[in-house]
């Protein structure tokens, strides 16, 4: 715009001619600009013509004392200056009324526009939109912008971390202790390690977008989470107590008491928080940018799937080694099963609750929470008189598989259902749509 | 008569941040004979947060909406509800990606709404319109596209009213609009044979921004505002702006016949080219074309438009707005606070120019600089009064460089060689001790000067006018049309021309006196408040006159009652005391009575159907 003022300077045409061959047909029908000094009413709009007041006419500027300075206008083609002052506008313009705002956001009226032979500023926008070439204006776009994300800082780590550490203090704690000092830390040590879960959820890769409203979550996914971890840590051990006719004392935290307490498996899934953080992070990022890369949603959801899988499988592989390592250091059996589909399960339900798909998490933790309390009411029933038949199923999966055979089904079921779900929903452009509007 | 009004606002008017709430503030207030209720669409949580308005008796009833948020996603649709969104969205995409002109010509725009091929009888009231000659059809190709739009301004219009339906049926599309088979549509449509050339290189981001910005545009459909207790029961919708905010207006349109009349002071289309210049030209092309059509859709429909001034009213008509429909609404003022200085005689010091309002780089405060300094060179005796406040950061820098160069153009100065000198240029604000109200800032000049290059609705020129001052402007945005005549109006950018008009009024007092005279006649003719409440006054009549709603009477038994509303209720004035609450137009309706609205004859009750072919793709191109 630094240049507009040479525009309003009065003076006559540098030139009769038309200035290319477009121009030429029309050249001839057209008056002579008009210059800056007509009188003001002729141009005052017709419903608020003013009938009291006498027309005031404008001075003419200079035009009597000063000849007009057509070298300062340059070529004879005045729209192609002006093409060439709002070049950038008119090569963006996607049609002649952008080319309109923008000319009249930088103040040109249809006064401005009398001076390049045009009605109004739309006729001259369209004759801009007409003559400007644009052979690659799209190529010049890149969608940077969309594959930009915050990288994961040390903050976010430290908060993936804090269920692990908190569970590991717990777990130790618990074996150093005994007696009453030992159920305190017990309950303090559960309550410590849902805090820190909450906390590793709250934000990060792993937290729902800001700004997602509270009736998003279905009732009860909490719940039935909670279930299945606290079944991961004591089921197994109450049945088998079961079996024995026990279990004759509450659990006590360790895993050679009269309710033994699987302590490995739960202590890997804290630490799980880490690498699930890191491969929900993963995920959304690659995503992004394939998003941003790819030419059509078909495309787009074929170069997810892989990356689905992968991740998973990479968060599987990091799942397991974790189990092993913290059979190894508790003296526990690892329990690789029922760790490894529960973790699966949390990891798919996460995944689709953070991009937006809450019903079917909720419906398979759900339906795996079910079959576990199922079972054991079956088993539990089983021991009243004349209801032997009802825990003939689960006694004879207890007989065959174990009592880690009940929880493995059972997630490892609606795992495989959330992940073959996963794989339909998660590949889909509109489930990785940037977040919402601001509020 | 009273009208019963539902004042359909978009983050505006019963939120203390609202746009444009002084307005609706005083129209409502300034119309206690008319009872209103008003829809508010709210644009934050902010917003929200910060509460409404007080609110006069007349304000019946309030209903609000956040634009921001969704309450909830609404229900999963079923099978064939999915199958019917489907439909209606490609519909929807095919018309964003068609390629033809995304509004009609000024040479359209004589158009008469009723030679538009209406589906399902839309038009209850269209013998009532004074029907409008269309333009003869200058040459055939004029014809053809003029056809051709009209297929397309129906085909988005069938898309538009389906999605509607389809959100009335299953309360709700929040969900449905943003999900995958609603991208899927929009790519389909981008690389369909005959799609825009920008639209064929739109990308999945493209894709996914350009389904949410819909969504969010379209998320009126969703509201359950178009019931019979709601807009469905009023007289008359009055949009206080385009776009989402006349939504609702042209939807209880569409389902209860009410007819919509729309005020707009900016168009938005214009700022939507503005606001998205930073997006991908796929986006920007096919969100363009949406707001275009919906902008000549709400034009079609509306029964009435009132743009605020010629600017808009130049961009309503390019976008496919009847003449015949357009009134301009000059946007009113308060006038009793220049009343003072107004008319008394002028007591203002000689020579003084005065230059109010917002400092900030659009108001070329340097070219003003210049040009006092030629007017310094003829009248050495002149002063000049920047009375204003920097905008922003920009415009405290702009203001600091101001300072500048008004040191260096012109050295201080006294009276004699003991007195202490000043610079003839000084900036002061409103509230200080020189200037302590903004009519005595008017009141210290003999000529006012507005050097904008940038400028919508001058209302620092209004303001000088209601002074009774005689004005130098430049030729920007509204001004000549504000000025009319009244002052002199000079090419903006020229420092020369601007310093030769102020000359002339600083030697010529007899002028100044007759023009500031004029200016302050025009302006209390035309930009007072009165002014404005009066003129929507008229038109409400006007409007309710032309397109009455059309509401059958039901008993008990779902029967019609023949006589039900009598004619008095029809007829001017007040027969039976105010209404009661439920009918508008049947104030002695039997209680119990229900109140519905019907929007055309029976047999076009249905969705409506499709009233054209598509168009065939090889004439989609521009």
């Amino acid at each position: 715009m630094s240049g507009l003022g040479e525009l309003d300077r009065p003076g006559t045409p540098a030139g009769a001619e038309a200035w290319d061959a477009q121009s030429g047909e029309w050249l001839g029908g057209q008056a002579e600009p008009e210059s800056a000094t007509e009188t003001e009413n002729a141009r005052v709009d017709h419903d608020t013509d003013s009938p009291t007041a006498r027309p005031a006419p404008v001075q003419p500027p200079h035009t009597t004392d000063r000849k007009p300075a057509p070298a300062r206008r340059g070529a004879a083609d005045p729209v192609k200056a002006l093409m060439h002052r709002h070049r950038e506008l008119c090569e963006r313009a996607v049609d002649p009324l952008e080319i309109a705002a923008g000319l009249e956001a930088h103040g040109v009226t249809d006064r401005t526009a009398t001076r390049f032979r045009h009605r109004d500023v739309f006729s001259l926008a369209e004759e801009m939109y007409a003559r400007v070439p644009r052979a690659d204006t799209a190529a010049r776009h890149s969608h940077t912008d969309l594959a930009t994300m915050p990288a994961p800082r040390a903050v976010w780590a430290v908060r993936a971390l804090l269920p692990g550490v908190l569970c590991a203090a717990v777990v130790t704690g618990v074996r150093l202790t005994d007696g009453r000092v030992r159920s305190a830390v017990a309950v303090a040590g559960v309550l410590a390690v849902a805090f820190g879960v909450r906390m590793a959820l709250g934000r990060g890769s792993l937290s729902t977008p800001p700004g997602t409203p509270a009736w998003r979550t279905p009732p009860g996914t909490r719940l039935w989470t909670y279930w299945l971890l606290a079944y991961a840590l004591l089921g197994d051990g109450l049945l088998r107590a079961a079996d024995d006719g026990g279990p004759d004392s509450l659990p006590t935290g360790i895993a050679d008491g009269p309710w033994p307490t699987a302590t490995a498996p739960v202590l890997a899934l804290t630490l799980a928080c880490v690498p699930a953080a890191w491969c929900a992070h993963h995920f959304a990022v690659r995503a992004r940018r394939k998003l941003a890369t790819s030419r059509g949603l078909e495309d787009f959801a074929d170069s997810v799937q892989p990356l689905l899988l992968g991740t998973f499988a990479l968060f599987v592989c990091a799942l397991a080694a974790l189990l092993a390592l913290c059979g190894a250091v508790l003296g526990e059996p690892a329990a690789y099963t029922q760790g490894i589909t529960l973790g699966a399960l949390l990891l798919l339900a996460r995944l689709l609750f953070v991009h937006g798909f809450t019903r079917a998490p909720a419906l398979a933790l759900g339906a795996a929470a079910a079959t576990e309390v199922t079972a054991l009411a079956l088993d539990l029933i089983g021991r009243l008189p004349d209801c032997g038949f009802l825990a003939t199923p689960v006694e004879t999966l207890l007989g065959s598989w174990g009592p880690g055979s009940i929880p493995a089904l059972a997630c490892g079921a609606a795992a495989l259902t959330l992940l073959f779900h996963t794989t339909r929903t998660l590949t889909r452009a509109s489930a990785h749509a940037p977040a919402d509007e601001p509020r | 008569m009273v009208v019963r009004i539902g004042l359909v606002t978009e983050g505006g008017y019963p939120y203390v941040s609202g746009d444009a709430r002084l307005w609706c503030d005083r129209l409502v207030r300034g119309l206690g004979q008319h009872e209103f209720d008003v829809y508010a669409l709210s644009r934050s949580e902010r917003q929200e947060d910060e509460g409404w308005l007080e609110l006069p008796p007349q304000v019946r009833r309030v209903r609000t909406a956040p634009l921001w948020s969704t309450e909830d996603d609404g229900p999963a649709l079923g099978r064939r509800a999915r199958r019917r969104f489907r439909e209606h969205y490609e519909e929807l995409a095919a018309v964003l990606c068609a390629g033809d002109a995304p509004v009609q010509g000024p040479s359209v725009s004589a158009e008469s709404p009723s030679s538009v091929s209406d589906p399902a009888g839309l038009e209850p009231d269209g013998s009532a319109r004074p029907s409008e000659s269309p333009e003869p059809a200058s040459a055939g190709s004029s014809a053809l596209s003029r056809e051709a739009s009209a297929v397309v301004a129906d085909r988005f219009a069938n898309a538009l009213y389906g999605l509607a339906e389809l959100a009335r049926d299953e309360g709700g599309l929040v969900s449905a609009l943003r999900s995958e088979s609603a991208v899927r549509a929009l790519e389909r449509a981008c690389r369909a044979p005959g799609a825009l050339r920008t639209a064929r290189e739109a990308r999945v981001p493209d894709l996914l921004t350009v389904a949410a910005h819909v969504e969010r545009a379209l998320r009126p459909l969703s509201l359950d505002w178009y019931e019979d207790d709601a807009l469905g029961s009023v007289d008359l919708c009055h949009s206080t702006a385009g776009g989402t905010a006349a939504l609702p207006g042209l939807l209880a349109r569409h389902f209860a016949g009410v007819p919509l009349l729309v005020t707009e002071y900016g168009v938005q289309l214009r700022t939507h080219y503005l606001a998205s210049a930073d997006a991908p030209p796929a986006v920007r092309a096919l969100l363009a074309a949406f707001h275009g059509r919906l902008a000549a859709e709400v034009y079609r429909r509306a029964a009435l438009i009132t743009p605020g001034n010629t600017h808009t009213r130049r961009w309503q008509e390019r976008c496919g707005a009847d003449r015949t429909k357009l009134r301009t609404v000059h946007p009113g003022m308060e006038a009793s606070r220049f009343a003072e200085v107004g008319e008394a005689p002028d007591r203002a010091d000689a020579d003084t120019l005065v230059w109010v309002g917002r400092i900030e780089p659009a108001k070329d405060l340097i070219s003003l600089l210049h040009a006092f300094a030629e007017i310094r060179k003829e009248e050495p005796k002149a002063r000049l009064r920047i009375v204003g406040a920097a905008a922003g950061a920009e415009g405290a820098a702009y203001l600091g460089h101001c300072r500048a160069l008004a040191a260096q153009l012109f050295p201080d100065e006294a009276e004699g060689v003991h007195a202490v000198g000043d610079n003839p240029v000084s900036f002061e604000e409103i509230g200080g001790p020189e200037a302590p109200t903004l009519a005595e800032a008017y009141a210290s000049g003999t000529v006012i000067v507005l050097s904008s290059v940038v400028e919508g609705f001058p209302i620092g020129l209004v303001e000088a006018m209601f002074c009774g001052r005689a004005t130098v402007s430049t030729d920007v945005g509204a001004v000549v049309e504000v000025i009319g005549g009244t002052g002199l109006v000079v090419p903006p950018r020229n420092p020369r021309a601007l310093a030769e008009a102020c000359v002339t009024l600083l030697r010529d007092p007899e002028r100044r006196e007759r023009l500031g005279a004029a200016a302050r006649a025009r302006a209390l003719e035309l930009f007072t408040v009165e002014q404005n409440i009066a003129a929507f006054h008229g038109i409400y009549l006007e409007v309710v006159s032309h397109s009455p709603v059309h509401r059958v009477i039901l008993d008990d038994t779902g029967e019609p009652l023949p006589f039900a509303a009598p004619a008095e209720s029809h007829v001017p004035g007040r027969w039976t005391g105010r209404p009661t609450p439920a009918p508008a137009t049947g104030p002695t309706a039997a209680p119990g009575a229900r109140v519905v609205a019907r929007g055309g004859p029976r047999w076009a009750a249905g969705a409506p159907v499709r009233a054209t072919t598509p168009l065939p793709t090889t004439e989609a191109a521009r």
